[in-house]
Order: C-alpha cells, then sequence, then structure tokens
C-alpha cells in the first residue's frame, strides 16, 4: 500500500463507469486513454479493470503479468482494494487489474457488490475508473448504476448501437427493480414489463410509468421517474470516421429520450484511429500513443468536459 | 400491440406485406391453425378467399375486423369490416353491434383513432359508406408536388414516403426538402379547410406495398355538411398533425418495416425415417422473435420443393451478432416458400420455436430488445442520420 495515498484524503472518489452492452466497441480502450488523461491532468486515478470475462488493461497498460488481481481482494487475501492496486508507468496512473471469472461464476448478491462498490469509495483517489465488461448482467449493471458518471461506448455501427440502447434499457429497468425491491407488487409489476410477452402490454418504460400513473399510483410513478431522471447519461460515439458517424449516440440519446424517458444525455465522440487499432494488436502499451493521434485528442478533449 | 400478433407477425410478415404470396387454401389454413390470432393474417386469407369463394370471405373478414377491434386498431377495423359488408350487406343491428365492439375496444392512441372514436353511430356507418379501401405496390409514385388536392388517405398498413418542398426563402434558388415516412395510422391529402382549393406540396411515393382507406372531398365535404359535429373531427385531426409535424424528429423517427440485422441460422432438418442422416442447411433471417424466425435458405441449396420441409423439425443453430453467441434449439418448419434470389431460386422458410433453454431465450430476449416503436425508431434514425 502506498502511504502517500492515505494521507490527505478529502472526500470519497468520483465514480466513472464504462459500459455500452457489445464487446469491441472500445470501452477497454476509452476507459485506458480517459484514465491516463485524468492522470495527466494532475488527478489521482485508479482503473479497474471489471470486464471479468476478458480482462485486459493490464496488456493497454504495458503490464504484462499483474502480481495482484480484484480476484485477490474478493477471496480476501488482500483486506483493501488499496493493496491490489499496481502502478502503472504513467504519473498518478494506477491499475486494479481484472479477475477472470470470480464474480461472474460466484455470481455475488447485490449486497456483495454494494460491499465491493464502497470499497471503490474508500480507494484514496481523485477518480475510480471502472472498465465494465460486454453484455447487461445484472453485474455489469450494478456496477454502472453506482456510479457517479455513467459512460455508454457505441461505435456507429447499427448492432452497437443497438445493443447499447438495451444496456440502457435494462439499466433503467435495473434501476427501478432495485428502487421497488421493499414492494413486491410493484417489483412483480417492473419484471412483467421487462418481459417482451407480458399480459399487460406494456412494451416500454415510458409505458410502464403511465400504467402505474393510470392505476392510481400517480405517486409512486414521479418517485419512479425522479430516479429515472437522475440517471444521466454520457455517451460516446467511439471510432467515428466522419460526422456523419458521429451521430450514432444521437440516436441513443433520441430512443432513450423517447421510450425510457432518459431527459439527460451528453453526446461525445472519438474518432477513428487506426494507430490505435495497430497498437492493441501489438499489445504495444497504449500509454505510448503518439499524442498528435486524433483519438488521443478526442479522449483529452472528452476527460476536460467531464471533469 | 397485441402480444400474439407481434410474437407471431415476425413468421408470417413476409406473407403480410406481401412479398410472399400464398396460393393454396390448405397452406393458409394450416398457417391460420398455427397463428389463430393474428388479424393481418386473417386479412390477407380474407383477400384470397374474396377472389375464390366469396361466401367464406365474410366470415374471414369478420373475424380479422373483430380482432383488429380486440387490438385496438380501429382504422385497420373498419376496413376489415368495409369488405365484409361489401359481400354481405348488414342488417341494423350488425352494424350497431360492430359500432358498439369499436368503442369497448377503441384504442385513442393517435389521432386518426381518436377520430374514429368521435364519431357516433350515424356518422361512422356514414362514413364506412364512403370510404374506399385499396392497395397500392411498393414503390409507387402516388402524387406529385402540383397535384390537385383532392382526397384524404388513411394508411391501413404498410409505409410511404412523403417529401415536402418548402417555399423558397429569400436568396434561395432551391427549395428545401424536408423527408417523413407515413405508415399506419397516418394519414395525407390536404383537403381542409373545404372552402379552399389546394394543390399537393409533397410528393408521395410507396415505400412497401400500402393499403390505404380514402374518401374524396367532395364526400367528405357533404358528410361534414350533414354533421357539423365530424367537421370539428376532421379539424382536430389536422390540428393533431400540424402538432406533430412541429415536433423535432417529427419527420425521421417513425418506420413501419421491421429490420433487423442478417442474423446467420445453422439448420439440421431431421428426416422422416430416423435412419437417414438430418438435412444440413444453413441461411440466413432479418425476421426474428421470440416465437420464431423466417429463414432464407442459400440459393445453392437444392431441397427440392419447400413444402417438403414444412412439418419437419429442425436443429437450429443460431449465431448472435451479439458478442458472438451461439443459441441452440429445436422449432418445426411451419411454411416454406421458393422465392427468386439473386437470379435463382432459393426457398424461405417459417420456423416455430419449440424449445430451448432458459439462458437462451433470455439471450434471444435480449436479442430482439424491447418494442417494435423502438426497434423501428432506432432505424428509422440510422437510415435518416448514418446511412450513407
Amino acid at each position: 500500500m502506498r502511504e502517500e495515498h492515505n494521507t490527505d484524503r478529502k472526500s470519497p472518489p468520483q465514480i466513472w463507469a464504462i459500459g455500452g452492452g457489445k464487446g469491441g466497441v472500445g470501452k477497454s480502450v476509452v476507459s485506458a486513454v480517459l484514465a491516463f488523461w485524468l492522470a495527466r491532468m494532475g488527478k489521482r486515478t485508479v482503473l479497474v479493470d471489471l470486464d471479468l470475462g476478458g480482462a485486459n488493461q493490464h496488456t493497454l497498460l504495458g503490464i504484462k503479468n499483474p502480481l495482484k488481481t480484484l480476484n485477490d481482494f474478493i477471496t480476501r487475501k488482500f483486506s483493501t482494494l488499496e493493496d491490489v492496486c499496481i502502478d502503472t508507468e504513467a504519473q498518478n496512473l494506477r491499475l486494479i487489474s481484472g479477475a477472470s471469472d470470480v464474480l461472474s461464476l460466484a455470481n455475488p448478491h447485490f449486497s456483495q457488490k454494494v460491499k465491493l462498490i464502497n470499497h471503490f469509495s474508500r480507494i484514496d483517489a481523485d477518480y475510480v475508473m471502472l472498465d465494465l465488461g460486454a453484455g447487461t448482467s445484472f453485474n455489469v449493471l450494478d456496477f454502472f448504476l453506482a456510479a457517479n458518471k455513467k459512460i455508454v461506448v457505441l461505435t456507429p455501427e447499427p448492432t452497437s448501437i443497438q445493443n447499447a440502447y438495451i444496456f440502457i434499457r435494462n439499466a433503467v429497468y435495473r434501476r427501478l427493480s432495485r428502487l421497488s425491491s421493499k414492494t413486491p407488487s410493484l417489483q412483480a409489476l417492473i419484471k412483467t414489463a421487462m418481459d417482451p410477452k407480458n399480459v399487460l402490454k406494456i412494451r416500454t418504460v415510458k409505458e410502464l410509468l403511465q400504467f402505474i400513473e393510470e392505476s392510481g399510483g400517480k405517486d409512486v410513478m414521479e418517485v419512479l421517474k425522479k430516479e429515472i431522471d437522475n440517471i444521466r447519461l454520457t455517451v460516446i460515439t467511439n471510432m467515428a470516421r466522419d460526422n456523419k458517424e458521429r451521430n450514432a449516440g444521437r440516436i441513443v440519446q433520441t430512443v432513450a429520450e423517447k421510450y425510457l424517458t432518459i431527459q439527460s444525455t451528453d453526446l461525445l465522440s472519438v474518432s477513428y484511429d487506426k494507430q490505435i487499432n495497430a497498437m492493441v494488436s501489438d499489445m504495444v502499451p497504449l500509454i505510448n500513443l503518439d499524442q498528435s493521434s486524433h483519438a488521443f485528442a478526442d479522449i483529452y478533449e472528452i476527460a476536460s468536459k467531464l471533469l | 400491440m397485441d402480444e400474439p400478433i407481434d410474437r407471431q407477425e415476425s413468421l408470417v410478415t413476409r406473407i403480410i406485406d406481401g412479398s410472399i404470396t400464398i396460393d393454396s387454401l390448405k397452406e393458409f389454413e394450416n398457417l391460420l391453425k398455427i397463428f389463430p390470432d393474428n388479424p393481418r393474417l386473417h386479412r390477407v386469407f380474407a383477400d384470397f378467399l374474396a377472389q375464390k369463394k366469396p361466401f367464406d370471405a365474410v366470415n374471414a373478414y369478420e373475424i380479422s375486423a373483430n380482432l383488429f377491434t380486440k387490438a385496438g386498431q380501429t382504422l385497420q377495423a373498419i376496413v376489415s369490416k368495409i369488405f365484409e359488408w361489401r359481400l354481405a350487406k348488414p342488417s341494423h343491428q350488425e352494424e350497431q353491434e360492430f359500432y358498439a365492439d369499436l368503442h369497448k375496444g377503441n384504442s385513442k392512441e393517435v389521432p386518426v383513432q381518436r377520430f374514429f372514436a368521435g364519431l357516433v353511430f350515424e356518422q361512422l356507418i356514414a362514413f364506412m359508406n364512403e370510404l374506399t379501401p385499396r392497395y397500392i405496390p411498393e414503390q409507387t409514385m402516388m402524387k406529385k408536388f402540383g397535384d390537385r388536392e383532392t382526397h384524404m388517405s388513411f394508411v391501413v398498413s404498410g409505409a410511404l414516403e412523403q417529401t415536402t418542398h418548402h417555399p423558397l426563402k429569400k436568396y434561395e434558388k432551391v427549395r428545401e426538402k424536408t423527408k417523413k415516412d407515413l405508415i399506419e395510422n397516418d394519414f395525407f391529402g390536404e383537403i381542409y379547410p373545404f372552402e379552399e382549393e389546394k394543390v399537393s406540396q409533397t410528393d408521395i411515393k410507396t415505400i412497401t406495398r400500402v393499403e390505404l382507406a380514402e374518401i374524396s372531398k367532395s364526400m367528405l365535404t357533404k358528410i361534414c355538411r350533414q354533421n357539423p359535429d365530424v367537421e370539428l373531427l376532421v379539424d382536430h385531426l389536422y390540428l393533431a398533425r400540424l402538432k406533430s409535424d412541429e415536433k423535432e424528429f417529427a419527420k425521421i423517427v417513425r418506420k413501419t418495416v421491421r429490420h433487423q440485422v442478417p442474423t446467420q441460422i445453422n439448420l439440421k432438418v431431421f428426416q422422416d425415417h430416423g435412419d437417414k442422416a438430418p438435412l444440413e442447411l444453413s441461411g440466413f433471417t432479418n425476421d426474428i422473435s421470440l416465437g420464431g424466425a423466417s429463414v432464407v435458405l442459400g440459393a445453392t441449396y437444392q431441397v427440392g420443393h419447400s413444402f417438403n420441409l414444412i412439418g419437419r423439425n429442425v436443429k437450429i443453430q443460431m449465431c448472435l451478432p451479439i458478442e458472438s453467441i451461439v443459441i441452440n434449439m429445436l422449432g418445426t418448419i411451419v411454411w416454406g416458400k421458393d422465392v427468386p434470389l439473386e437470379g435463382k431460386t432459393t426457398t424461405i422458410v417459417g420456423i416455430q420455436f419449440k424449445e430451448m433453454t432458459d439462458i437462451d431465450r433470455g439471450l434471444l430476449k435480449e436479442y430482439c430488445y424491447g418494442s417494435e416503436g423502438e426497434q423501428n425508431l432506432i432505424w428509422s434514425l440510422w437510415g435518416s442520420l448514418l446511412e450513407k
């Protein structure tokens, strides 16, 4: 554990989570470069590789064999997450390397995830960046929803856009479902609404809210609506080759506004950069990236805007 | 939307949208046994029977109208009823029963539904008497900029593209154009206020095969003169459309055609005799739901007549693009059709899914994501904002 991180601690770190549903859209690269830029801006940053099926952040950051991983914390080999943080070549940037299969196999209970999230909040850093895995499992969604900044990465491809939207949709349902966990009838209704074959003919979150309101539950509807209003998203269109492709995030924004009643979405984009693709293929650490790279510059802009 | 319709549409969409024509009574009957609650399929069946057995068509139109009514699809129910009553004149009681049923299941989600819901019995019957349904093939130019406006047309099914030519602004040499898709329950035709003679400011072209229900300006004017309440409803209808047009994205957000990313499918078709090895085929589907899929087989397969495949059990391997997931399940081929594709003949088969694990069902559910509205909006925006 690094002593200097235990002194002068003022407030818990801001947690940023990066998800997006589909694999291969560049979540890990965006997370790594974003974390790198935050660190370069003088923010003490910890990047956490929560891509439990395919942890690769250590490779992107030039660490061949991480000696400690998240697994060591989960299996209680170490008592704090600070203990499993690894220094990287970049100043102010540390990494918690991924622990393949542990969480996904153990399928932790929600309370265990809450504990883990609490531990993230205790890391001595300014920013904790969670690189989530692909898919929309509860594990991924719960970490996403717990973050202060919820970032969705997609590419300008139909499948990626659809998956990003579904990721957000499932996150909304998950949030509502958790919120209603002490009201079994409401939770059952939300679960019913998630089933595309439901007999109530509720097809979208918006229709769910309408149904609750029309059933005399205006107060409940307002509580749920307020909860959705608190979900502020940042959608990053990655690998955009031109201005037209930068619109991919706008699609998700529009559909989420119409059907999920999400009112607040920031749209940002990262240019396609073949240099990054080549570096990832050749396992060259991203921190060695030529800083004239457009993508690198775009992510710097994103980091500046999101701070 | 009614759930069974949603599920079953994936299997019979091609028949309903007219891209596949069923020409055998037996084939239709088999399909209707499997999909008894699909009003659109009953409607296609009724149209088919009307050519061959008009007496039987009456019953089929009636079933279709009832199912549309239950599903809250007022305009579609009215059109089915118009056809039914053309073949068999209704009694006053039957007319009243239809009106009552329509109001029981009346949905008021869209302006056109609110319009019909607002008509009293006599007004509805008067309106139905003047409403003329007709099919228009895909890619047909319906109306051009400058044409005289003579009809109001309700979209019963299908999709059209409306291109509006905006007035020239100062210093502009070219008129600005905006495009909007018209889908079922939309309407077009600038015939109101009735006193004004208008020419079209739009081009309207069908995207798919479309069914319209049209009423002439002169007839609508006549009805409105006799029933001032109806004119008020017409006024509300145009006002609602104006408001809708003003909303951002209104011109780009809707599209009725169901799109999907092509999904690779591998099939093992089991033979009647257990000692024969299963026939291994592969193809793709762009029409898939939790209930089934229609699969276009590769053009190189020599499977003989498609009807030989109907009723066969199949093992399906579906390769979802989401994270390279493969789903395995069992199903039955419930319909098949030989169709021309890329200069060759291939077979499209409709498969009803029978067995899959809960995990696979969950994955497929995720893949079939969300409501049709959500999907359509994503694709409509994709077409407008990103497609090159």
